[in-house]
Order: structure tokens, then sequence, then C-alpha cells
């Protein structure tokens, strides 16, 4: 019961960012996104949106490229790309039915690049009639075409979309493993820290070359901390995975939480710095993008 | 390997029955006073064809937010009351009727409109009205104008319209 009354708490703060602040500018937003120098490279959109490039492959996680998430929580910095500057995309990928998470706004400005939209098991309830292949993906079963693989992974979350659908939304969330050409990148969208499910992943993908965290939101850490990995959680489920990088997401986008400006970012680094993990955790600001295994030979 | 589309296993719960209880303030005009009433909506039948093709666009009783606004027929009766006459009984207004609803932005659940007919009864006497509505955050809060040409206490109704599933 504790939890009930920080439901309201936070509606409010949503929509007190929704009237009260505009979206602020990304300097210098990349059109080109394709890396020629890369084999595998990451564009951080924003919040869980990330933008990558897996050789001549491209995945879009969790698409939000709107002014907000669900008409409440307003987007504090817009997206990190133009839409209309990203490339083809042989993915999309829906890891829950949250506002924040599935926008279908969203996936109509994309609608004439995807290919395959793969939405949780019982997701597609939630997803319009559109021109492109959808298609659900239960735990631990996997999409194969082209010699891209998706395998949804286990996460701790949960499935609704409104609250009341709780009842029956029991299973629509999940991560995804993304593996091309002997790449590969972990995306768990949303999860609570939850050492077994990770390790559970490590052992089934002993090497990811890449795993996109979420870090936020962090407080009230008593709601939170059953659906959301905190920044030091975080950090502790990319070493239960062995991966060899780390890119923070989820964070800095959205009124979503009671987290001060800021925080989720520097708490992050001061857990890297008290772990050692500088070389291995790249932070981007919202619009940058990373190469994270460059082309041999490339320019 | 591909899998089927989920069904939803939709059921009525203890919350649900909750929210279905939040009535939706309203002002009616007609002979030349306004009344304060209150509506409750219930929804036997719902065909939706906004919701995805490789499921069942039918729902009973309980619909979820986008399969609703995101453009679907409904049957629906409404409970109303209304300060009328000298007794309590008096106020009770049953009506039953048709709506659609209609998709604007993003699905329906940003902006949804819907237009409706029903027939309703008050202090023994039956009407035809018409109604139109608009809708937004997805689908919990809007407002509704029904008309009853045939004019008496009822003639124009406004209704803040709350409903949550």
């Amino acid at each position: 019961m504790r939890r009930v009354w920080l439901l309201p708490l936070l509606l409010v703060t949503g929509c007190t960012g929704f009237f009260f602040s505009t979206p602020s500018p990304v300097p210098g937003r990349i059109t080109h996104p394709r890396r020629d120098d890369a084999r595998l490279a990451v564009l951080w959109v924003g919040h869980a949106t990330v933008l990558i490039q897996m050789d001549d492959k491209f995945v879009l996680t969790d698409p939000l490229l709107g002014d907000s998430a669900g008409q409440i929580s307003k987007r504090l910095q817009e997206p990190g790309i133009d839409p209309a500057n990203l490339p083809p995309l042989d993915a999309v990928v829906i890891s829950h039915l949250h506002f924040d998470h599935l926008s279908l706004g969203s996936l109509d400005m994309i609608e004439g690049k995807v290919r395959h939209l793969i939405v949780p098991r019982g997701g597609l309830v939630y997803v319009p009639n559109y021109a492109f292949d959808a298609r659900e993906l239960p735990t631990w079963t996997s999409f194969e075409e082209g010699g891209l693989r998706i395998t949804a992974v286990p996460v701790k979350h949960v499935g609704f979309r409104y609250g009341l659908d709780a009842a029956w939304m029991t299973e629509s969330f999940t991560g995804y493993v993304f593996e091309y050409h002997g790449l590969s990148v972990y995306f768990p969208g949303d999860t609570a820290y939850d050492g077994d499910r990770f390790r559970a992943t490590a052992a089934r993908f002993p090497h990811l070359d890449l795993a996109l965290m979420p870090i936020a939101p962090i407080h009230p850490r008593e709601f939170m901390g059953a659906t959301h990995v905190d920044p030091a959680e975080a950090v502790r489920g990319f070493l239960d995975l062995h991966a060899d990088a780390m890119v923070p997401i989820h964070y800095g986008t959205l009124v979503n939480g009671f987290d001060a400006p800021g925080e989720a970012r520097a708490t992050l680094q001061r857990e890297v710095s008290a772990r050692g993990l500088e070389g291995k955790v790249t932070i981007l600001p919202i619009g940058g993008q990373a190469v994270i295994i460059p082309r041999p030979g490339g320019s | 390997m591909d899998a089927a589309p989920t069904e939803p296993a939709v059921h009525v719960t203890v919350p649900w029955i909750a929210t279905q209880l939040v009535p939706s303030p309203e002002l009616a005009h007609g002979d030349g006073s306004a009344r304060f009433g209150l509506r409750w909506q219930v929804t036997p039948l719902l065909f939706s064809w906004g919701i995805h093709r490789g499921l069942s666009p039918w729902r009973f009783l309980v619909v979820e937010p986008y399969v609703r606004q995101s453009g679907s027929v409904e049957a629906y009766v409404t409970p109303e009351y209304f300060v009328y006459g000298s007794k309590f009984a008096d106020g009770w207004v049953p009506r039953a009727g048709l709506r659609s609803y209609l998709p604007l932005i993003e699905h329906g659940e940003y902006l949804s409109v819907s237009v409706g007919t029903s027939y309703f009864t008050l202090a023994g006497q039956s009407g035809v009205a018409y109604e139109a509505g608009a809708y937004v955050l997805f689908g919990t809060v809007g407002v509704q104008v029904t008309v009853a040409p045939s004019g008496g206490p009822l003639a124009a109704i406004a209704t803040l319209r709350l409903r949550y599933f």
C-alpha cells in the first residue's frame, strides 16, 4: 500500500513537465547515421531508443520520437535524430508496452522504414495494423532473417500498458539479444535487478559485445526498485552478463521519477570509477554516436 | 519461430468494477431549467476495427482503452440520475444506444471522437437522442454532448465523461 500514493505523485510530476517545459534542442544532430568505419555502432536517440548498426543491419529499440510519452510525460530534450534521417530498419523491437516504450505515434513516423516489428508475447493487442510485419516473440524464442537473429531474453518488469490490464497482461515484457555476423548486443528495455535472469542470458550468450543498460529512474527506490535497476544495479547486471562494453540508456530524457537532474549519470560515473570500468562504459549524450567495434581498415 | 498473436485473457476484476462505479457528471438543459446529473457506462458488446487483424475484435463488458479508442462501435447502457421530480425514483433515466469511436491522434490514445444515438426514458416518457464526444488521455477524459430533438427536460446534456476501461 505504501506505493499507491506514489502513483498520483508521479503523474503530477509528469504533468508538470508537460505543461511547463519544452524539449531542448540537440546540437549538431547526426543526419547520416550509417558509419562505414564501424562493425558495431550505436546512436542514443534518447530514453530507451537506440539505433544499432551491426555491419549493414540496423535495429531500432523502443522508438520514442515524439514530444511526450503517453501525453503526460514531456520530453526534456528532442530526439537525438530526426526520424526522417533514420536508415531503413531491418527490425524494430518493443521491450514492453508502457507509453515510453511502445509509442504508436513514433511507429507511425517510421512506418515506411520498418521491415519487422518484434514485440513481447501478448503485445500485439496494442499494436495497430501497420504495413510492416509485426510479430510476438516469447521469451527464449528467436526470429531470424537475412542473418540477423533476434532472441527474446528474460528480464524482470511488468507487462501492462494502462494499469487495470495488469490482471491479464502478465507476460508482455522482454529483453532482446541481437546477433549478426558474429556480433551480439543485449537490450533489456526496462528491468529490475535479477541476477539469475542476467546470468541465464550470459549462459546462453557467452560473448556479448555490448549491453545497453537502463540506469533510471532511481527514485522513489521502494517503488522503482521492483521494476527498474539503478546505476549500481545496472553495472552489476552488466558484470553478470560478461559483456565487453556498456552504454547506459533510459535516463535524462523524460520526467518519470523523482531523480534530480543529472543524478543517474553522476551516480553511474561514480560507480564506474569505483569499479575501474572506465574503459568499458561509454556514456553518450542524447544524439551521440559511438563506434563500439571499428571496421578493420575503416576510415 | 512464428508465434501467433496472443489473445489477451480480458476479464472482470474487482479493480475494474470499482472504476466502473465512478460516475460522469453532467448538466442537462430543457423545459427552461438546468439539472445536474450523473452517468454510468456499461458496454455489453464492442467491435473494434483498430485492433490487430490477428486478434478477436470483440469485447464484452471489459474493453481496453486502445481497443475502444482506436476505432470501434459499441452497444452501451447508461444508467443516469438527474435531479428531477419530487421523488428520488423520478430522476433515474435508463438509456441504451450505439456509439462509434474514431481515432484522430496516436490511434485514438491522444485524441478520439465519437458519434452515437440512444433511446431513453424519463418519468415514463421516452425519446431518441443523438450525441457527439471528444476524448483525450486514452479515452479516460472526454466531453459529450447529447441532444434530444423531441425536447423535454433532457433536450440537451453536456457530460464530462470519465471512464477507465
